[in-house]
């Protein structure tokens, strides 16, 4: 089959609609894949459903900026909100205290709308005959938004996630800083993963592993480079053959060059946030809504299980804000109408140019 | 905008955050390293003292100055550290860093020498620094000697990280510095680095670890061509009394904020003002087209050349206007010195030739026009 061209016509398959045996936390996807969310819905919307299951997700950090850590709070909360077991790893001493900073759900703003509308419907004089279409029109949307609400939910950063959410059944907490080498933690995750092994059943429950900064240079094996990359393609068949996502972030500009791409080739998804300077006029010209942004994102590779049709994506750099700085949204990058008196014209400013420090800007 | 760097340090780390950490970067073009560092260190124990901070107390981590060096360096500024000892303490690290002394006594070669009893009040010989884990506890015992228990906090000033990874790994050192920054009760940390003694990796893990990177470098780059020794010395002579102060500080909304800062170096100490002229910053949104906007100087002078088609030149011959009804000799005589003067400059110039005839030349005289 020639490559999936995105459709024109208004008519979308309705795909959320999934075997309700797997739960909320799944969706069915293309090809026999099966999702489960980042976390972050606009990420989830890009990567075309979620993360699939059985792929390794790596996020390459910036050292100026700790927006991986959002990526992380979200992916971890998900799961837990999902009751989708979770293996945490990170060079911290006590792991266990970054689970207290992990954001708890929103308040579902639909509760209120749904209160709302009955008496807006007695306020509002619709015409007769369009009261029918409007009150199914309502029922689907809200079938719809109740469906996309459980599969991912809208995390509120200022929040804590509720105690109940984070016992030990459910987290297991690695700290990797001490330990010399990488068995310890290989034998952790295999142990972690043999729990959901995939077979043409239907899915019962679905982990989550997540590395928080795995090169960091305060662990003892930071410099053995070789057998940092052997863990990875380890995690990477085992999470392979199991329903389950890894999640590895880790800071590229510590590692050799030769290193950092050979880590780039072993991920299925990668991501990588990059941090943008404070009160940059240039920037704040070039881009609309530069005052809310707090970095950026780029999506290098989308995994894709079972097919050899690649994905291309409109764009590739997505802004991070903090709505109301509680919730993280994912925004296209939008450039800012140039002003016509000074004398630029519209083509040439901008994404063509490549500002050299923003990097890839992509439009 | 070392005043902001001194404010972030004062202020220190909110609860449940790392500490704020600063490193100080410097290089052999531009050695003010331990300039800066002398006076964050100063700005640092004054607000201590003055108890404007939230650290209630600091420990110098020495090993590349004595303890005594310190002293000084404290007294000069107005800082008088024997009676405030119960605020600052100083680790040395730079008498006997591994210990030699006590092994030579040992071996029986070597008469102890006369303790210099003076200092050691304020300076305790650590005698072992190659382990991290050993030189952590030194110093968290030293702060928690400072400021007692409870909520209070104390802030870690490193001499020098050279040292440190000279006996130690990077990840030891690495080890140390970020449990030292998730340290309940540290309050702010910073140290100072020679990055042309190590190599990038080292650079860029200590600058993972920190919150706020500070780089000099030299004003002027002395040419590495071959243009003579007497520019290149007064260049250097130059970058040895002034220098670039750059800031990146990592801020806590994840933008990272970029300042600049010219510093001279003087008899009395450090000066800060800021920088004569903006960096082009912004070189890299100038839209990037195929051709050159600028007009070369080969062009610049064709272009001045070049005998524009009008009947005044501005030269200061006097103007004549035809209007036309002159008679035809007359016209036809001054068209052609009228041609001949365009040829001969046109030729003159070269480069660009404009070839111009009146549309009314072309007419024949008091012939009726052709009707359209």
């Amino acid at each position: 089959m020639a490559a999936a061209k995105t459709r024109t016509s208004s008519f979308s398959r309705n795909i959320s609609a999934a075997a309700p045996s797997q739960g909320p936390g799944l969706k069915c996807g293309p090809n026999g894949t099966v999702f489960l969310s980042s976390g972050i819905s606009d990420l989830d919307k890009i990567l075309g459903g979620g993360f699939p299951l059985g792929s390794l997700v790596m996020v390459m950090e910036d050292a100026e900026a700790p927006h991986h850590m959002l990526l992380l709070r979200n992916f971890m909360s998900q799961g837990l909100v999902h009751n989708q077991p979770l293996l945490y790893a990170s060079p911290a001493i006590d792991p266990r205290g970054f689970l207290g900073t992990l954001p708890s759900p929103a308040a579902s703003k639909d509760e209120k709308s749904h209160k709302h509308d009955p008496d807006q419907e007695k306020g509002l004089r619709i015409a007769w005959q369009y009261k029918k279409y409007f009150g199914e029109s309502q029922l689907n949307f809200d079938g719809q938004r109740d469906g996309k609400h459980e599969y991912s939910n809208e995390f509120d950063l200022r929040k804590p996630l509720e105690r109940h959410f984070l016992s030990a059944q459910r987290v297991d907490c690695v700290s990797i800083q001490d330990s010399p080498n990488l068995s310890a933690l290989q034998d952790r995750s295999a142990t972690f993963l043999s729990q959901y092994p995939r077979n043409d059943g239907s899915i019962s429950c679905a982990g989550r592993i997540a590395i928080q900064s795995f090169s960091a240079p305060q662990c003892a094996y930071s410099n053995m480079e070789w057998d940092m990359l052997s863990f990875i393609r380890s995690l990477k068949s085992m999470v392979r053959s199991s329903n389950a996502v890894a999640l590895i972030t880790f800071p590229p500009s510590l590692l050799s060059p030769s290193f950092c791409k050979r880590w780039q080739h072993m991920a299925d998804t990668l991501l990588s946030v990059k941090a943008i300077p404070d009160e940059d006029k240039e920037l704040s010209q070039l881009l609309t809504g530069y005052q809310d942004m707090v970095g950026f994102l780029n999506v290098h590779k989308v995994a894709r299980i079972n097919t050899q049709v690649p994905v291309i994506l409109d764009a590739t750099t997505f802004s991070i804000k903090l709505q109301k700085r509680r919730f993280l949204v994912l925004e296209c990058l939008n450039q800012a109408p140039v002003d016509g008196s000074s004398g630029t014209s519209y083509g040439t400013s901008g994404s063509c140019s490549g500002s050299s420090k923003t990097g890839n800007l992509d439009f | 905008m070392a005043e902001s760097i001194c404010r972030a340090l004062r202020d220190g780390a909110l609860e449940g955050e790392h500490a704020p950490a600063l490193t100080i970067k410097d290089s052999i073009a531009s050695p003010f390293g331990f300039h800066v560092f002398c006076h964050v260190l100063s700005q640092l124990s004054s607000f201590i003292l003055a108890g404007k901070s939230q650290s209630g107390g600091l420990v110098v981590v020495s090993f590349s100055r004595s303890p005594s060096f310190y002293l000084e360096l404290l007294k000069n500024k107005g800082i008088d550290v024997v009676s405030s000892d119960k605020r600052i303490q100083i680790l040395d690290c730079y008498s006997d860093p591994l210990g030699w002394k006590d092994r030579l006594i040992e071996a029986g070669n070597f008469t102890a020498l006369s303790h210099e009893a003076s200092n050691s009040s304020t300076a305790n010989v650590l005698k072992d620094v190659k382990h991290m884990d050993k030189l952590y506890n030194s110093i968290v015992e030293r702060g928690k000697g400072l400021i007692g228990g409870g909520k209070n906090r104390f802030s870690v000033a490193i001499d020098s990280v050279d040292e440190m990874s000279r006996h130690a790994s990077t990840s030891s050192v690495a080890g140390l510095l970020s449990n030292l920054r998730s340290h309940d009760q540290v309050s702010s940390i910073f140290w100072l680095l020679h990055s042309d003694l190590h190599e990038a990796r080292v650079a860029a893990v200590l600058e993972y670890l920190s919150s706020m990177v500070t780089s000099l470098e030299p004003l002027h780059q002395p040419a590495n061509g071959h243009r003579g020794d007497l520019e290149n010395l007064s260049l250097i002579e130059h970058n040895l009394k002034k220098g670039k102060f750059h800031v990146r500080i990592k801020r806590r909304n994840g933008r990272v904020r970029v300042m600049s800062e010219e510093v001279h170096i003087e008899q009395s100490g450090i000066s800060f003002t800021s920088l004569s002229s903006e960096g082009a910053i912004n070189q890299g949104l100038v839209p990037k087209v195929q051709f050159s906007l600028e007009l070369s100087e080969k062009e610049r002078i064709d272009r001045a050349n070049v005998v524009l088609p009008f009947e005044h030149q501005g030269n200061g011959k006097p103007i004549q206007i035809y209007d036309g009804r002159r008679s035809l000799a007359d016209s036809k005589h001054e068209r052609q010195v009228a041609a001949t003067e365009k040829v001969q400059t046109n030729e003159d110039s070269g480069g660009g030739e404009i070839i111009y005839f009146r549309d009314s030349d072309d007419e024949m005289p008091e012939s009726p026009k052709a009707s359209i």
